[in-house]
């Protein structure tokens, strides 16, 4: 009797299961899928990407990134900056409130950098709003920054740098909730499993279409694209499953964007220790990357061949600068100008776990073992790979990626200036040095700029302090039931105008 | 009983000292540091310095361990470094889902192990045998990820209510809701989530169940009082169940707490595959980000767990087994 009657139970219980399908959300929630959770909320002290995909739906800087890599209006409306780059003055949207209905003004913009500069508050981000020395507050809705230096390119920082409130922002855990003026609002957020946020019906931009967006935290590549399939996922960017493009891109139940992105990835040569210091070796190596195959067959066509450190989307782009095509005659040729013979040459190359970086690491090695130089590959996990490029100089060659490039002078100043921060190989040139501090005293939009940084450009990839392998491409993946909605080449700004999203499923 | 049972809880004492002195030199002198894990590709000699000083990791080795101690005897694990959220808070509201998820897998691998390996042992040298055994070699042999990626593409993508990842109530609060509220649709949203997951973790220790029930039986079955038993002329399932099972569970138990302790631990592969909000992978990525104070208090939980699901094994031992008594 009562096998029987557990029996029933679980019968009923499977009849229920059957029917109650996993059915997508309807068309009041947006799901997103991101590839990694947020670390947290607060604009001033994340730097990750999943974290900036969350808060720019939540919080708005003063001016942000169009697709076209453009800077528009957010919270400012208007904006100049001096000739000699040393002053920004800002008007400011009127009739903007916080989430909590306190009205939005110059105070809020002043609090949020005056914190963020703050070295007790140990926000990460604090060096690239270093130059600024006071904020100004005009009245409610003008504000002036002065510079200790000129920066000709902080306006791009300060694009990345949402406002937070002054009345809310010192909150214990504003960093799990905050507040802000953006299209959606915080509502609850379960870690590594969901957030969710609400329309704000009050949106300077207009009200939200859709009124709930779900973002789900899906770690794995494979599973977040099977969600997807599943319908159980709306839409999401980067972190694609490489194989899966072709097919999905030929499958008419699927909308696959791509875009040029901002990064790129690279070699990284040690321009002071052994042969690499001799620029020829360094010239020989860079003729021996493949950059078309790796793209093809490593990346599976996501992204383009490497040309130089600028971006091809940005003005500043340099196309006539020496091409490394890949030949190992020319490479072989080289290295007897330099006076090295086969295998006198034995470099160690460093990366970390990274599948493609792996790929790419082996492939070279087999192509300098052609050329003749020896290559040993080793593999360290993250952490300890970090420690040794930035701590030390026991590498020959490492391969790392840089993203977010949004300017040459985020691309080259930090990477090739003397003093640079992230200079690993001790790149040094005196012409190089002089351009990029030029480069910060000119207006970024003027001919003058493009001509420093062409010139730059030029010296850099004539010099190879790094081997560049490739542009990066950004993805984005939707159902056709999604409209309105555009693949950004910074990943971060992704969801920014999500207001404007339409789901008709 | 009781004392055995006291004096084993006073000795994890200096075990869990000595775990946390362990995981605390591991992590120190492992190169990367938490601040340039924090600042990644772009981080600045002066941003470094500038954070080391903020966290106090600029203070020397033995005095940042006793910080970190005087504080944890009171019960104050810290604070994630990345998160800025107490670090009890971050184990604790995942340690439901990493339960959940063993318990169920175990469950699973305990109800199909014991009674193929019975199935089995009963008919040795026969095709049924045979069979058994490979399946569960291939059982023991899968990767979990790669079986959970299988599960998820061949059977979830073609059944409209499995879902794809994630998890949505908790069993016990869908049990809960079904008996205050009478409404079993939590319950069944919970099971539902739950199935593959625990089916890809559970799948190995099922195959390991089986085979060591098996061998074990095996070597049961020729004992003198077995044969002795069936002289009395018992009915075959009588002596099986009754008789031999009984002394062949002792090596089973002793399998299924090691793995359900390393379960609790966290089953990074399963919880990453389906995206299973648990303390694994709260707690890789705390080693690879190097964020101290929470690998501090993740390894401590689960060093915990393993110590006290030994001690339960210990017990059980008593239970199923009674010429084992402890003084």
């Amino acid at each position: 009797m009562v096998r029987k009657s557990s029996m029933l139970v679980a019968v009923a219980l499977l009849v229920v299961m059957a029917f109650s399908a996993v059915a997508g959300a309807s068309n009041d929630t947006l799901v997103i899928a991101s590839g990694a959770e947020a670390v947290g909320l607060d604009p001033r002290l994340e730097t990750d990407v999943p974290s900036f995909e969350r808060i720019n739906l939540i919080n708005q800087a003063l001016v942000q990134f169009a697709t076209n890599m453009e800077l528009e209006p957010a919270l400012a409306t208007e904006w100049t900056v001096s000739d000699d780059t040393m002053t920004l003055w800002f008007k400011l949207r009127e009739g903007v409130k916080w989430h909590d209905g306190v009205p939005f003004t110059a105070e809020d913009v002043k609090y949020t950098y005056e914190w963020v500069l703050n070295p007790d508050n140990g926000a990460l981000n604090m060096g690239l709003y270093a130059d600024i020395e006071e904020i100004e507050v005009v009245n409610d809705h003008e504000v002036i920054f002065r510079l200790k230096n000129p920066n000709a390119f902080l306006m791009n920082n300060i694009a990345r740098m949402p406002i937070t409130p002054k009345h809310d922002g010192d909150r214990a855990d504003f960093r799990q909730s905050p507040i802000g003026t953006g299209p959606y609002k915080f509502v609850s957020w379960t870690r590594d499993d969901r957030m969710i946020l609400v329309a704000n019906e009050e949106y300077w931009g207009g009200k939200p279409i859709i009124p709930n967006i779900v973002f789900r935290a899906i770690p794995e590549n494979s599973t977040r694209l099977l969600a997807f399939e599943a319908g159980e996922v709306d839409i999401y960017q980067g972190g694609m499953v490489a194989q899966e493009i072709g097919r999905l891109e030929a499958d008419p139940k699927y909308v696959v964007q791509r875009t040029p992105g901002t990064g790129y990835n690279y070699l990284g040569f040690n321009t002071k220790v052994g042969a690499l210091s001799d620029v020829r070796v360094r010239q020989a190596v860079s003729h021996l990357i493949n950059r078309e195959g790796i793209v093809k067959n490593v990346l599976n066509g996501i992204g383009t061949p490497g040309i130089g450190p600028v971006s091809m989307s940005l003005p500043w782009f340099n196309e006539n600068v020496v091409r490394y095509e890949y030949s190992i005659e020319k490479a072989q040729e080289l290295l007897r100008e330099a006076g090295y013979g086969p295998g006198e040459i034995n470099l160690r190359l460093f990366t970390n776990e990274n599948p493609d970086r792996m790929r790419i690491a082996e492939i070279l090695q087999y192509e300098c073992q052609r050329a003749g130089i020896n290559v040993e590959v080793i593999i360290e996990e993250w952490g300890a790979y970090l420690a040794r490029v930035q701590e030390t100089d026991d590498f020959d060659i490492f391969i790392l990626g840089w993203s977010g490039q949004l300017d040459p002078d985020r691309a080259m100043i930090r990477q090739f200036h003397t003093n640079g921060s992230n200079n690993y190989g001790k790149y040094s040139n005196e012409r190089v040095d002089y351009l990029l501090d030029l480069g910060r005293t000119v207006p970024q939009e003027s001919q003058e700029s493009i001509d420093i940084y062409r010139e730059a450009q030029e010296i850099v990839v004539r010099e190879v302090p790094y081997g560049f392998i490739n542009y990066t491409e950004e993805v984005g993946l939707h159902h056709p039931y999604i409209g309105n909605w555009e693949v950004h080449p910074y990943g971060a700004a992704a969801w920014q105008n999500a207001h404007l999203i339409t789901k008709n499923k | 009983m009781f004392r055995y049972i006291i004096r084993r809880l006073i000795q994890m004492i200096p075990l869990l000292i000595g775990v946390s002195i362990l995981v605390f030199l591991l992590g120190h002198l492992a190169p990367g540091d938490p601040v340039r894990m924090l600042l990644g590709e772009e981080a600045t000699a002066e941003d470094v310095a500038r954070l080391n000083a903020v966290y106090g990791f600029d203070k020397p080795l033995p005095v940042q361990y006793f910080r970190w101690f005087s504080r944890a005897i009171r019960g104050d694990m810290g604070q994630s470094i990345r998160q800025s959220i107490p670090v009890s808070k971050l184990i604790f509201e995942r340690l439901g889902a990493t339960i959940e998820l063993a318990v169920v897998s175990v469950f699973i691998a305990i109800m199909l192990g014991i009674p193929l390996g019975l199935f089995a042992s009963t008919r040795r040298g026969t095709f049924w045998d045979y069979i058994t055994m490979v399946v569960s070699l291939i059982g023991v042999s899968m990767p979990g990820f790669w079986l959970g990626l299988v599960l998820l593409s061949y059977v979830a993508l073609n059944v409209s209510w499995m879902p794809m990842f994630g998890r949505d109530a908790s069993i016990i609060g869908g049990l809960v809701t079904l008996f205050t509220k009478f409404r079993g649709d939590e319950l069944v949203s919970a099971l539902r989530y739950i199935l593959l997951p625990s089916v890809a973790l559970g799948t190995s220790m099922m195959a390991i169940i089986a085979r060591l029930t098996r061998s074990s039986m095996l070597e049961v079955l020729s004992k003198d009082y077995i044969r002795t038993a069936q002289a009395k002329g018992l009915k075959k399932s009588v002596v099986v169940i009754k008789h031999a099972l009984r002394n062949a569970l002792m090596p089973v138990i002793t399998m299924v707490g090691i793995q359900f302790g390393a379960m609790l631990g966290g089953a990074v592969v399963t919880e990453t595959v389906f995206a299973w909000p648990g303390v694994g992978r709260l707690v890789i990525n705390a080693i690879t980000q190097r964020d101290f104070p929470l690998v501090q208090g993740g390894v401590l939980m689960m060093a915990l767990i393993f110590t006290v699901v030994n001690l339960l094994v210990d017990v059980a031992y008593a239970f199923v087994n009674p010429r084992i008594r402890y003084e």
